[in-house]
């Protein structure tokens, strides 16, 4: 198990270092192929570790572990105890300027003792520093995505790419390399170094080989995400410090660690607020949520399509999988007081103004990069309905958002490289021309809709009705994508497939249907669509310890959450009373009509 | 090892499915043009099965019989010890306690395909469930599509796209038939997309004509409306009732209960249902999908925009009686949309031109007669069972009055080369012989002339509307629903006549797409149009006044408690005095009318464009709906490149200004470096003699 993991994740790199060192003049044909290879074969081990991958966790915890692989690389010793209070001043000034009067006067008020001696555990004398990897059903998940629709990314490249094939397909590879890091690391710098360095390869795809405005693009798609990450990193280091000087564990950077300990003991809610914010501002720009989408479309529009396969499918879910890995389990109230509300109307403004900028668009590849903004929106509706429906929705919409817009990119590359445009002004009727093509893009397109029996309405569905047991009115607004998606998506399909054929000036003759190198590519991302819509369960077996032990975490009597609520906002006390007696009587009447099997 | 009811009940829905793969896969590269083939023997088989459902599985499954339990898969419970079995719920039905039902309590037959999804308290199983509403649809879906195939097999020759349209239409008899057996509500929620697609794909066929591929998007897309409707009213069911199954939500005991501490609740739940039913039934206001659907071949029209799919809405209302009969608030709506429904829609038909259009517009009106009959039962709980079973009794009349003239006038179109505006032929009656003839019988039926199929159904949803007038608080709302109901009755006989007298009488013309000798329809038209014709005549009698219809569909489980039935001669004879009076109103005006009367030339009054124009409807959504929405989305789409998108390059200009100034600090003069690093080390000098005297 542990060779696999660790030949999946430095043979793409391998390869990559290979391919630049060796051939680095190859000709586009020798490139290829030997990316292929390459690609198939990691494909391989991943389907590998996933058929050894245990069914149950190792340990318990809010970070699910069922293998893990760590080396301790540095020991030291523990900062010399101090006051907690003095830590926030000295390590996190932001920290302590975010604390209420109230609270540094009266210690007391918060939920957990701050002295240190009592904080602290025996073990707290040392900080290992690790390399960490580990697996969960989540991250495997992942992996198994970013394998499959780097198999896809490669073969749509084929003909697409033909200046300095080497370079390509090295940067595709690093690039899978650096995503099953990511989903692979279980260290908190680690996660962070392989988030960040994901970065660099796309930077320079789309920079290189992107359309005419690929140099802009990528800068802003560099500067824009690497801003958020800085901020984020300034979170993640807080979080470290702060969980360190409360708990005191030995193994600081180890996030299954950290969500145990904090889980036990956690942070002070206004320090959990300010280090959700800082982290998420990184996470939502990587999402990306609105309002910090803007560098989506524009990337899009100029990247590669094996760059838009791969940003689509799988990069963009990384600002879903750190908060799932980093935010929800460790930060639960700030993820419930702040993140729940917050997220909940950036995702809802999201899915409805996304879908409206998609039906203006007339460039097919910038349509489907504001759908993306939408259906994410519907994906973090669902994380942070914090239930095990919603979560598992989110997650499924991860994986579905990624197999199916992973396959509109790619079939929109095809039909790009047969005509050169992507634009609805200048294509129409396109089934009498390319049947099978149209077919596939039909097909996606109900999938990406969302139509039952294909994947996108497992997400969806959970997501919506996970987040209508928390809130009816964003569970609402959100399902309104329902119409909205087929609205917009049906049009493309109208104009672009349907209709007398319009083909742009200039011979085309020599346009001709589905190639079985592309039928490669796509099918197998079709029938993932439709086997995931038919049998759902596979998936959510796969995910569903991850997801309860996350649930867990929230499944606290209503009483609680009031009285966090209100030691956070004194005002909220006045009301907080009537509340409980509110909601203990619907508990009551509700429970006196169900038979009580939710729980 | 399995029984025969549960072979039975999966080749319902296992055997189209087949089919649909066969056409999809193998189909679309050899035997392109025997593609009906294995569709019309999936279908055969189907209704083969349906019918052993319908006459042994149904009527066996009674609750207290032993040996009905021995061959009963029972429910999975899905490990929560805390859900009661069925036959516990079914026992507590109301009919078996008061002791007024006819036979023993029935249950459902469960046969349970395999679990679908499961996570945190939400389980969904794919099952099929089969009770006495089910098993009257199966029969009746099925039938109807065995009909269909077999005349598509001949109207659909020489079609680019055989197979696929095969293909299409089993899959849509799978999906129809797993709609009905489906036994929590998202598997509903599941086919009644599916249904959708297959609608969507199949008004589609003729993707190149550019009003097909848009009439195909607009059906979609008004459609998902409902849908949004559907989907939240399951979400809620599953916040109330932590399950999505029927058993578990629809049990009367339990829904009495939550009525009463929350009737806000209950009504919600109905009126979000509602507005899915409306979507897939074609109602008042989101009824304009549906007549353009008729882009779409005939015997689609026939079969999914008259006989079964559009049915579904009023199928799910019925479904769901158990919670409407709680919540008077969301019946009375069901009826006023019913009436509204039934009545603009007949005023739309009036003044129609394309054939199909008529027969699509009476459809939507029929399918409001319905909805008028399910919202009935506001008036009383009493009534519930008469609405249910008139409105479900209509449904089935319905479908084989309506399918029959619709496929009558895919023949109408076959022989006139496509042409299917009425201003373009006249007098086919001579020609067109058998379609004359069972056109005639549709006609008929539709417009309730006596002791037709059309007469019985709709006179016992009048019937049920006029005991509304009777009781309860809501007299003067249902004296007003009758009074649309019958002024309905008469437009709809006058605009069905209309329309015959104007294909098939006056002078004999043909348009030149015809050339000069049409074909009237080959037998594979020909027997399903007998048939069908047939059971429009007599479907009625057999089933209505004998009660045969009512009784069995008394054994579905919760089903309300019925009274006896009696005959409402009263109505019966104002509605056979109106449905004789629009026939000979419209003979008087298109009976002996000259052709010129009607030609292109001929300008319209106002009253005729409204007609004719569905009330503007169309163009009253495109200004107030369409339009805004696309203004709106250009205007998204600026604010996003002009002003989010400046707002980012802004701030990414914020270094760019701030490293222009502190430039000038590195103006390159020594001097002025060397004034800053006196500056930096009198400042150093200064701390560090701070720290010295402090230590000291």
């Amino acid at each position: 198990m542990t060779t696999l993991v660790f030949a999946m994740l430095l043979l793409p790199a391998i390869a990559a270092v290979l391919m630049l060192v060796l051939d680095a003049k190859a000709t586009a044909a020798r490139a290829r192929g030997f990316a292929l290879v390459a690609t198939v074969a990691t494909l391989i081990l991943s389907w590998s570790v996933a058929y050894q991958l245990p069914a149950t966790s190792q340990q318990p915890g809010p970070v699910t572990t069922r293998w893990e692989w760590r080396h301790t690389w540095l020991t030291l010793a523990s900062p010399a105890p101090a006051p907690t209070v003095v830590n926030h001043e000295a390590l996190s000034p932001d920290v302590a300027r975010g604390q209420s009067p109230e609270e540094s006067k009266n210690p007391a008020s918060t939920s957990k003792p701050q002295d240190p001696s009592t904080a602290r555990s025996p073990s707290g004398d040392f900080i290992n520093l690790e390399f960490y990897l580990g697996l969960d059903g989540l991250g495997m998940a992942m992996i198994l995505l970013t394998t499959g629709l780097c198999v896809s990314a490669i073969l749509v490249s084929w003909s697409e790419i033909r200046e300095r094939s080497a370079e390509f397909y090295a940067g595709i590879l690093i690039l899978e390399a650096g995503l099953i890091g990511v989903f692979l690391a279980y260290d908190l710098i680690l996660f962070y170094a392989f988030f960040e360095f994901t970065l660099l390869p796309l930077f320079l795809t789309i920079g290189v080989w992107g359309g005419p405005k690929r140099r802009y693009a990528a800068g802003k798609f560099f500067i824009y995400t690497l801003a958020g990450s800085l901020v984020m990193l300034l979170g993640l280091v807080s979080l470290v410090v702060e969980t360190q000087s409360l708990t005191g564990i030995s193994t600081p950077f180890s996030m299954p660690d950290m969500a145990r300990a904090l889980q036990d003991q956690p942070l002070p809610v206004e320090t959990q607020t300010i280090l959700f914010l800082l982290i998420a501002t990184g996470f939502l720009i990587k999402v990306p949520m609105f309002p910090f989408h803007t560098w989506l479309p524009l990337v899009h529009v100029e990247a590669p399509t094996a760059g838009s396969v791969d940003l689509a499918g799988v990069l963009l879910k990384l600002g879903c999988y750190g908060f799932l890995r980093i935010a929800i389990p460790m930060l639960p109230d700030a993820s419930l007081t702040v993140g729940q509300p917050l997220v909940a109307i950036l995702a809802v403004i999201g899915v409805v103004y996304g879908s409206l900028c998609a039906y203006h668009q007339t460039d097919i590849k910038r349509m489907v990069a504001y759908s993306s903004i939408a259906h994410l929106g519907v994906c973090m509706l669902g994380l942070f309905a914090l239930n095990a429906e919603g979560l598992s929705g989110g997650i499924c919409m991860m994986i579905n958002h990624g197999l199916a817009t992973g396959a509109l990119f790619s079939l929109v590359g095809m039909i790009h490289e047969r005509y050169h445009t992507r634009s609805l002004t200048d294509l129409g009727g396109l089934a009498s021309r390319i049947p099978v093509l149209s077919a596939l893009l039909v097909f996606i397109s109900f999938a990406s809709i969302g139509l039952p029996g294909l994947n996108g309405f497992i997400g969806e569905i959970l997501s919506l009705l996970g987040m209508f047991q928390v809130s009816a009115v964003y569970a609402v607004i959100g399902t309104t994508g329902v119409v909205l998606s087929a609205w917009y998506l049906l049009r493309m399909v109208q104009v672009g497939l349907f209709g007398p054929l319009r083909e742009p000036a200039g011979d085309h003759s020599h346009v001709s249907d589905l190639t079985v190198r592309e039928g490669l590519a796509i099918w197998p991302l079709a029938l993932a669509c439709l086997g995931l819509g038919l049998f759902p369960q596979t998936l959510l077996n796969l995910i569903e310890p991850d997801v309860k032990a996350l649930a867990v975490i929230y499944q606290e009597p209503d009483e609680v959450i009031v009285q966090k609520k209100a030691a956070i906002q004194p005002s909220f006390a006045m009301t907080s009373a009537t509340s409980i007696v509110t909601s203990d009587h619907a508990v009551e009447t509700i429970s006196s009509i169900q038979t009580g099997e939710r729980r | 090892m399995a029984n025969w009811s549960d072979i039975a009940l999966a080749t319902i829905p296992a055997a189209p499915l087949a089919a649909a793969i066969w056409c999809g896969t193998v189909a679309q590269v050899v035997r392109r043009t025997t593609a009906h083939r294995p569709v019309v023997l999936a279908l055969a088989l189907s209704l083969v099965a349906a019918a052993y459902v319908l006459f042994v599985v149904v009527p066996g499954s009674v609750v207290d019989s032993p040996a009905a339990h021995s061959q009963t898969t029972p429910i999975e419970t899905s490990g929560e010890s805390l859900v009661k079995p069925v036959s516990l719920m079914a026992s507590e039905n109301p009919a078996s306690a008061t002791g007024e039902h006819h036979g023993p309590a029935h249950k459902a037959y469960i046969f349970e395909v395999y679990r679908w999804m499961s996570v945190g308290g939400l389980t969904v199983d794919i099952v099929l469930r089969a009770d006495a509403m089910t098993a009257l649809m199966l029969v009746m879906v099925n039938f109807v599509s065995l009909l269909v195939a077999i005349f598509a097999s001949s109207y659909m020759h020489g079609d680019k796209g055989y197979p696929r349209f095969f293909g299409a239409m089993a899959l849509f008899v799978f999906s129809m038939n797993m709609l009905v057996l489906a036994g929590n509500f998202i598997e509903v929620f599941i086919f009644w997309e599916a249904v959708g697609l297959c609608s969507y794909l199949l008004i589609g066929h003729w993707y190149h004509k550019p009003s097909a591929a848009a009439a195909a998007r607009k059906a979609f897309v008004v459609n998902r409306i409902g849908d949004f409707g559907l989907m939240t009213a399951i979400f809620l069911i599953y916040r109330t009732f932590g399950s999505v199954d029927f058993e578990t939500v629809l049990d009367p005991t339990r829904l009495a209960e939550l009525a009463a501490a929350q009737p806000g609740l209950i009504t919600t739940i109905a009126l979000l249902l509602l507005l899915g039913a409306i979507g897939k039934s074609a109602q008042f206001p989101l009824h304009v999908w549906l007549p353009d659907a008729m882009e779409g071949p005939t015997p689609v029209s026939a079969l999914i925009h008259a006989a079964t799919m559009v049915t579904a809405g009023v199928y799910l209302i019925a479904r769901t009686t158990p919670i409407f009969v709680h919540s008077p608030t969301a019946q009375l709506v069901v009826a006023g949309v019913g009436a509204i429904t039934a009545l603009v829609a007949a005023i739309t038909a009036l003044c129609q031109y394309d054939l199909k259009r008529v027969l699509a517009y009476s459809t939507v009106s029929q399918l409001g007669y319905m909805f008028m009959a399910l919202g009935a039962a506001a008036a009383s709980p009493a009534l519930a069972a008469h609405a249910e079973t008139f409105a479900m009794f209509h449904l089935l009349t319905h479908a084989f009055f309506k399918a029959v003239l619709f496929l009558a006038a895919g023949s109408v179109m076959h022989a006139m080369g496509d042409v299917i505006d009425m201003r373009r032929f006249s007098g086919l009656r001579k020609a067109l012989p058998i379609t004359h003839i069972t056109f005639l019988c549709g006609a008929l039926a539709l417009a309730g002339f006596p002791l037709l199929s059309g007469f019985w159904s709709k006179d016992e949803i009048l019937a049920v509307v006029w005991e509304a007038t009777q009781t309860g608080d809501y007299k003067t709302y249902f004296y007003l629903i009758l009074g649309v109901g019958l002024l309905t009755s008469l437009l709809t006989a006058f605009y069905t006549f209309r329309a015959y007298y104007l294909t098939f009488h006056g002078p004999e013309r043909f348009p030149e797409e015809a050339g000069h000798h049409p074909h009237d329809a080959s037998p594979a038209m020909a027997i399903p149009l007998y048939i069908l014709a047939a059971l429009a005549v007599v479907a009625g009698l057999i089933l209505g006044p004998t009660h045969i219809y009512a009784h069995y569909i008394e054994m579905t489980p919760n089903f309300p408690t019925a009274a006896p039935a009696g005959m409402n001669v009263g109505m019966m004879v104002l509605s056979t005095i109106l449905a004789l009076g629009g026939i000979g109103l419209a003979y008087t005006i298109y009976g002996k009318a000259t052709r010129a009367e009607y030609s292109d030339a001929r300008p319209l009054n106002l009253w005729e464009n409204v007609s004719l124009n569905g009330l503007y409807l169309d163009q009253l959504y495109g200004a107030l709906i369409v339009r805004p929405m696309a203004t709106l989305s250009a205007v998204c789409e600026f604010v996003d490149r002009m002003i989010l998108d400046k707002i980012v390059d802004a701030v990414g200009l914020i270094p760019i200004i701030a490293g222009g100034m502190i430039r000038p600090l590195q103006n390159g003069l020594v001097s002025s470096y060397a004034a800053v690093m006196l500056l930096g080390v009198i400042v150093a000098l200064a701390s560090v003699l701070r720290a010295i005297a402090s230590v000291t």
